[in-house]
């Protein structure tokens, strides 16, 4: 009988990218993939462990996969495993408890679980980027794992824990992966990795990756995923004059106050992150930014605050992922003195949230009457839908065939509640 | 069933001793303790198997006892050229991992781990000024930087309280080392390193490298965005 599998996938990017690679050993090795709400025989757990609310969402998943089918094969992995191990072995229902570094081997665990054989863990060969290209079922947009680890030690952040040191991927494997999922038909990759801006092997920097990157030939578009405003220059906003690059960064800032920044040991003030701003925007004025914000750091201070909420409406992010600042066992801000009460993160969050549902709109309004060059993802009840080049949702009245490209004149803005694009089509498809 | 598998598994688990916060999962290599020189009766300078790490001047390493999973980061002290390692460390009240390592014994084994960080000397402006300002252990790495170039032209700007806190300043040439004392009038200057900035504005054409508390580092980067002076050319370490 055909084996059902589930997965569930928390927190980053990066986890996603994982998780569809190890779908797709399930899938190529024949078993079948089903929702993560449906009985499986097995279900993958990949966790997340950057807040207390992603340890809890990540506890959560984990009962809830085992009480759906008792009997099941229940794996976890990701960041909580390295952060938590043994406790998560000690609980005793958990049938396999998978650190990062090898979750890229996990198949061959459940695998050889349902044929009789016990392997353990440890047993499971170490990579970082030992991944399988993700079946195209699963996204149009295929993630590309440059880089793993990080070596910055943000006095608040887990991660440099529980991903370990940064690790930079073979120039070559990258190349190879791209040109492997452009001749599957994706249209567009995800750069993506811990710490990205920071890659580095041997002589290659990330924007010489980059660089490598554009050069390859096929119909694509680049896409960089979350990115720290560090260890790049000028030539990185020159690299997006090119038409493959995507005008879209997901800049973390963190905080609008240099003094936050100070103590949260970032790698930048704010000078410099305005700086970069500018120098994208005005080579590229529709340039979209989104970022992720920490509220109620150790000692933040009202002022610090306001400072935050200014740049985040003078910068004009279209986005804010919000975080309210919570401890992580072992890392510097744990033993910082002046821990806000939880109320005061709450306000300053939902503060931060309206401003961002502001600048949402205004961001989207101001694509009004321009182009966009949507990679439609879904058709649906007479409406394609997909992304348009600034990572802004687009709906397009009419039929048109999945994973292309459209060029689209903006129309106005739906009245959903998360108002998308309104596209017309203003050329054929491109591809 | 699935409670005799994980009982089953748990025997296999690797019996780590040294636990780091850096992972439960990586035992940290362990160096030998060479010397410790006292400087004062709470600060102390640390030397230890340098074990062929390859740093750059201004970076830190992690320390700590092994079997503890409390690491903290101290600036490295010692020249990019020296065969060991050293740290310059300063008790903490109620601290517990910088108290606790000055109760070592020569010969003991501690907990390393790095090189990290980004605080180091910019290939591009070897050539230039630079202006260290560091507050108590924050001149460590300026002790680095300056005895792995010794042609860098550079003036430290060094805030203590009192004069005792100079440690091992003979080491530099003395029209480059000026002392703040702010609780005796025994330093070159009688004061913090903040006043001493506001009565000596800097030179656009320096680099600016900023070490210790953050409460000094912001004021010292306030009064230079007040003098005017480019923000692009400070860099900064914040150690609490
Ligand atoms: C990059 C970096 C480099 C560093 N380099 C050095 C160095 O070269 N020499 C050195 O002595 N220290 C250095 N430090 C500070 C060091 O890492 C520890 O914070 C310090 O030794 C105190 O640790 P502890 O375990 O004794 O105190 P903890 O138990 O961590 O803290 C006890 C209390 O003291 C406060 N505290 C923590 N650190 C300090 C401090 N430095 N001064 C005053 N109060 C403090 C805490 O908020 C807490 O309330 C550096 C820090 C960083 C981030
Ligand atoms: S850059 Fe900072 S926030 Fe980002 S992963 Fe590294 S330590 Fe964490």
């Amino acid at each position: 009988m055909v084996k059902k599998v589930a997965f569930k996938t928390l927190g980053c990017r990066l986890n996603q990218f994982e998780t569809d690679a190890l779908a797709t050993d399930f899938y190529n090795a024949g078993y079948k993939i089903v929702p993560f709400t449906e009985k499986a025989d097995a279900y993958i757990i990949n966790t997340c462990t950057v807040t207390n609310t992603s340890d809890h969402k990540s506890k959560y998943t984990i009962s809830q996969a085992i009480r759906r089918n008792a009997g099941s094969v229940v794996v976890v992995t990701g960041c909580m495993v390295n952060n938590q191990k043994e406790l998560l072995e000690q609980r005793g229902d958990i049938t396999y408890v998978v650190e990062n570094n090898r979750k890229s081997s996990l198949f061959s665990l459940v695998d050889a679980h349902f044929k009789g054989e016990i392997l353990h863990p440890s047993d499971l060969k170490q990579s970082l980027f030992d991944f399988t290209v993700a079946e195209k079922g699963f996204h149009t947009r295929s993630m590309i794992k440059i880089q793993d680890g990080c070596n910055n030690f943000c006095t608040y952040c887990i991660v440099p824990m529980v991903r370990g040191r940064a690790s930079s991927r073979p120039v070559e494997d990258v190349l190879q992966n791209i040109r492997q999922v452009v001749s599957f038909g994706y249209k567009e990759v995800v750069l993506t990795g811990v710490n990205i801006s920071r890659y580095e092997y041997q002589d290659t920097g990330f924007e010489d990756l980059i660089e490598k990157i554009l050069e390859l030939e096929g119909d694509f578009r680049v896409r960089i995923s979350s990115i720290e405003p560090e260890g790049f220059g000028d030539k990185f906003i020159k690299l997006f004059a090119h038409p493959k690059m995507c005008p879209h960064l997901h800049l973390c800032l963190q905080s609008g106050s240099d003094r936050v920044l100070m103590q949260m040991r970032r790698q930048y003030n704010l000078h410099q992150y305005l700086n970069l701003i500018e120098g994208f925007r005005s080579n590229y004025p529709d340039f979209n930014f989104t970022t992720d914000i920490i509220v109620g750091f150790p000692g933040e201070t009202d002022e610090d605050f306001n400072q935050t909420c200014k740049v985040v409406k003078e910068v004009g992010f279209s986005h804010v992922h919000t975080f309210k600042y919570s401890v992580r066992k072992g890392t510097r801000a744990e033993r910082m003195p002046g821990h806000l009460p939880e109320k005061i993160k709450h306000e300053r969050s939902q503060i931060i949230r309206d401003i961002a549902e502001e600048n949402k709109l205004h961001y989207r309004q101001s694509l009004v009457g321009k182009q966009q060059t949507v990679l439609i993802e879904k058709v649906q009840k007479g409406f394609a839908r997909g992304y348009g080049e600034h990572y802004v949702p687009v709906k397009i009245s009419g039929e048109m065939p999945k994973n292309t490209f459209n060029t689209v004149t903006i129309k106005g803005l739906s009245d959903e509640s998360d108002p998308q694009l309104i596209g017309q089509k203003t050329s054929k498809s491109a591809s | 069933m699935k409670k005799n598998q994980a009982a089953k598994y748990s025997l296999l688990k690797p019996n780590i001793k040294s636990l780091s916060p850096v992972s439960d999962l990586m035992p940290l290599p362990v160096y030998r303790l060479h010397e410790i020189r006292d400087l004062t009766p709470t600060s102390y300078i640390m030397r230890f198997d340098r074990n062929n790490m390859e740093f750059k001047a201004g970076q830190h390493i992690t320390l700590g006892l092994p079997g503890n999973n409390q690491l903290r980061e101290y600036s490295i002290y010692s020249t990019e050229h020296d065969p060991y390692l050293e740290v310059l460390i300063k008790e903490v009240e109620k601290g517990m991992v910088s108290k606790s390592l000055h109760k070592c014994r020569l010969g003991d084994f501690l907990s390393v781990d790095g090189p990290f960080g980004f605080f180091t000397l910019d290939e591009n402006n070897l050539g230039k000024k630079n202006l260290f300002i560091g507050t108590g252990t924050g001149i460590a790495p300026f002790h680095s930087m300056a005895g792995s170039y010794p042609a860098l032209d550079y003036s430290i700007l060094h805030g203590v309280r009192t004069t005792d806190e100079t440690y091992e300043s003979s080491f530099y040439p003395t029209e480059r080392y000026i002392s703040c004392t702010s609780r005796d009038d025994k330093g070159k200057f009688k004061g913090r390193v903040t006043d001493y900035i506001r009565k000596n504005p800097v030179g656009s054409e320096t680099i600016v490298y900023l070490c210790g508390n953050v409460e000094m580092i912001y004021e010292v980067y306030d009064i230079l965005v007040s003098q005017h002076f480019p923000v692009d050319q400070i860099k900064t370490e914040v150690y609490f």
